[in-house]
């Protein structure tokens, strides 16, 4: 059995739940090799995946149809783009947009005539669209006009642009919706299950947005060269590879963490084993000269990072100022076998909390050979089966144990139920309300927890006291409403611990 | 139209939330549409045939105990759609089948009755056999039996009519389980009895009939899916000015 096998049959010496999983520490965790991204480009790699461009029909301002193979060892797909001229009135990175500047789907197999004019009917419509079942990813994504604007210019010049543009926003594209598993009629996820290349998850929209990556430098490039064709020439290298896909709102996220417990959970077990693996090495000098240089270059990078949210450069700004301090430790401390341990206890100390986990980070980095196996262990099977023969008394406890935060809260005060996310009728976009003052409150979405949890364990307590040896079942043969509530399902402990602020957020 | 089984099963809880579903009912209920509807047992078509029933049931009511002990129970399905907390029925029985070995449950007055091998189907994923009866009445007389294997989701299913049966009174609006926890109930016919196999679906028939949809994508009736759609609809918050300020990025991005 290898060290990940075991760590991962018998997770000792992983953090506990009740600290990774505090809102405040899971918003500080940053992007580890164990990423979707990272994984995919290594898998891409490895196994030598082929993009071929199959067709670029692009007018002289970049609207059109441009198609690109995608060739793994195991398979074949399409990258099927639908670029279109854009009203800028009409330019919203919100749900409720109805155009954007491309739109496109990945498909799994050959794209015939039929299929291109099907997917040319009903791509560019998105939601409103019918889509094919062989479409794996449905996306569209607006431009950064004034990345377009000067990477245009700049290279129609025949020069490069100035990477400072892309410090400041990192794309020429921002995606503002990435669907798959089987919206608006696309193919479901259960699909890809036995598929090698995209079997983890979102690994398929990854692959999805790469290729709207790829089309965003050739779209400039066919820009530049349309402008001047005499002295346009393409991206530069390090530019392409520095250059990123933007994502907007990110608003189906809040439903997705709440209704996927045991995934979230899975991925950040993951993590932490990684962690827990990386911290058991005995390093040599020359991982801690690698972790100096990771250090300076995170150094770099967040020094470089530009960002609209006050909150996070006032964060970027710790994190900024206390790696200077993180180098002076590293270069100054005795090498001793548990040294990794000694940084991470000093850290805790001594840094703020994205600093912590930076540190973290790049302890994670430095052992691809150990932690890199995890990527296959993303997977999980999702299931919130009652438990119904369990002891009525044990789900108590269970509860009492693991949900203390939701019961000490107090839902009868306006502050305290503060909130609400409802569906509007608009696109069904998710929206958060104000309870007690914006309509819609008995329309709530069933996202907070702490309140369900909360009225569960209260009558949990009461039907204990009338049937104090009743099972699970009893209790919801009588109170089927709870049947739902994440506390009644035996993954209580688990899978859903972070902890939710029910209380007006600061603005 | 054509539709993803995450799509099917997405509108259906969308819609049973709206016709007044409890968040866990509707999940369930969903998933026992979207299974049926997958296996090519016309689940779509089920829930459109007891749709009036449902909006028109009281939402309140529960299915009750009649009886239980260790091993066996009678439930009153008060007339209701087994898509209305009918699950909570069948966990009892699995918790009385893990408890006791064997466990019988008999819920009565109910409809809707094709649509429980949704729910069996988790049952028997989780490591429980299962055999599942009911009448129908109407002449002649037909019975259902369905059979799952512990661990296996897909089952075997036939529909026979029966000529010789003796007179009696019952009504024909129960189900029977019988749950096993280590010992295989596959019903077979016997053929000493005078039965005509109106329909037989093997576990192998089924589980093609799921792959295929997972493949093609499920046909569904475009009047059908429009209603479910309307009853999607009563879980929405009509949209105004003030409430467009409520999630996400500006209304309009020119960056």
């Amino acid at each position: 059995m290898t060290d990940t096998e075991s760590l991962a049959a018998a997770p000792l010496g992983l953090r506990p739940a009740d600290e990774v999983m505090q809102l405040e520490r899971l918003g500080s965790l940053h992007a580890t090799r164990l990423s979707f991204v990272r994984s995919l480009v290594r898998q891409m790699a490895r196994q030598r995946w082929q993009i071929s461009r199959e067709r670029f029909d692009l007018d002289a301002n970049g609207n059109g149809t441009a198609i690109y193979r995608l060739q793994t060892p195991h398979g074949r797909y399409h990258g099927v783009m639908f670029a279109q001229p854009l009203d800028d009135a009409r330019r919203s990175d919100r749900v409720i947009a109805e155009a954007w500047d491309v739109t496109f789907g990945m498909v799994e197999g050959d794209v015939d005539d039929s299929l291109l004019a099907q997917m040319a009917a009903n791509v560019p419509l998105q939601e409103a669209g019918r889509q094919h079942p062989r479409v794996l990813v449905l996306s569209r994504a607006n431009k950064s006009l004034r990345n377009f604007a000067h990477f245009v210019e700049a290279l129609s010049r025949g020069e490069q642009p100035d990477p400072a543009w892309l410090t400041r926003v990192g794309y020429l594209y921002r995606t503002t919706a990435v669907y798959g598993n089987g919206k608006f009629g696309i193919a479901d996820f259960a699909r890809l299950l036995d598929n090698p290349d995209f079997r983890g998850p979102f690994s398929a929209q990854m692959a999805g947005v790469y290729l709207l990556r790829h089309f965003s430098i050739e779209q400039v490039e066919h820009l530049a060269a349309c402008r001047s064709p005499s002295t346009a020439c393409p991206l530069a290298t390090e530019l392409r590879r520095y250059l990123g896909i933007g994502n907007s709102t990110g608003l189906g996220m809040a439903p997705f963490l709440i209704n996927h417990p045991q995934l979230i959970a899975q991925w950040i077990a993951q993590r932490e084993t990684a962690l827990t693996l990386a911290l058991r090495q005995v390093p040599e000098e020359a991982d801690r000269v690698r972790l100096i240089a990771l250090t300076r270059r995170a150094l770099t990078h967040f020094e470089e990072t530009v960002t609209e949210d006050a909150e996070q450069s006032e964060r970027n700004a710790a994190t900024v100022a206390a790696l200077p301090d993180v180098l002076t430790w590293l270069s100054s401390v005795p090498l001793e076998p548990d040294l990794w341990h000694q940084l991470v206890e000093w850290s805790a100390r001594a840094l703020p909390l994205e600093a912590q986990e930076l540190i973290n980070t790049l302890l994670i980095e430095l052992y691809p050979d150990q932690v890199d196996a995890l990527e296959d262990r993303m997977e999980v099977e999702e299931n919130l089966d009652l438990e119904p023969d369990m002891p009525l008394i044990r789900l108590r406890q269970l509860i009492e144990t693991h949900y203390g935060w939701a019961l000490a809260h107090d839902y009868a005060s306006r502050e305290g139920s503060y909130w609400f996310w409802y569906r509007s009728a608009e696109k069904e976009e998710p929206r958060l309300g104000v309870r007690h003052e914006e309509p819609g409150a008995e329309k709530e979405m069933p996202l907070a927890i702490g309140p369900r949890v909360a009225r569960t364990h209260q009558q949990v307590c009461a039907f204990l006291e009338a049937h104090p040896r009743a099972t699970v079942v009893d209790f919801l043969l009588e109170h089927p409403r709870h049947k739902r509530s994440r506390a009644t399902h035996p993954d209580a402990g688990q899978g859903a611990l972070w902890r939710y602020p029910r209380q007006p957020l600061a603005s | 139209m054509k539709v993803s089984y995450n799509e099917l099963q997405g509108l259906c809880r969308k819609a049973f939330s709206g016709i007044g579903f409890e968040e866990g009912d509707a999940a369930d209920a969903a998933d026992m549409v979207a299974w049926m509807q997958c296996h090519g047992l016309h689940g779509v078509e089920q829930l459109n045939r007891g749709l009036d029933y449902l909006l028109a049931e009281d939402p309140e009511a529960l299915t009750r105990v009649i009886y239980q002990d260790g091993d066996l129970a009678v439930l009153d399905g008060q007339g209701l759609s087994v898509l209305r907390s009918i699950s909570l029925a069948t966990e009892l029985g699995f918790a009385k089948a893990r408890a006791r070995g064997l466990s019988v449950v008999k819920i009565r007055r109910c409809h809707n009755r094709q649509l429980i091998m949704g729910y069996l189907s988790r049952l028997a994923g989780r490591g429980m056999n299962i055999t599942a009866f009911w009448r129908n009445a109407q002449v002649p007389l037909t019975e259902q039996v369905v059979g799952f294997r512990a661990g296996h989701t897909t089952p075997e299913v036939r529909v026979y009519s029966v000529r010789d049966v003796p007179e009696e009174n019952e009504p024909n609006d129960g189900i029977t389980l019988v749950m096993a926890n280590h010992v295989e109930l596959l019903p077979s016919l016997d053929p000493d009895h005078d039965l005509d196999l109106l329909a037989h679906h093997p576990e192998s028939e089924l589980l093609a009939c799921r792959e295929l949809a997972l493949k093609e994508g499920i046909v569904v009736d475009d009047a059908i899916w429009a209603r479910l759609k309307t009853l999607a609809h009563r879980i929405l918050v009509e949209s105004s000015d003030a409430s467009r300020g409520g999630a996400g990025a500006g209304v309009n991005d020119n960056d």
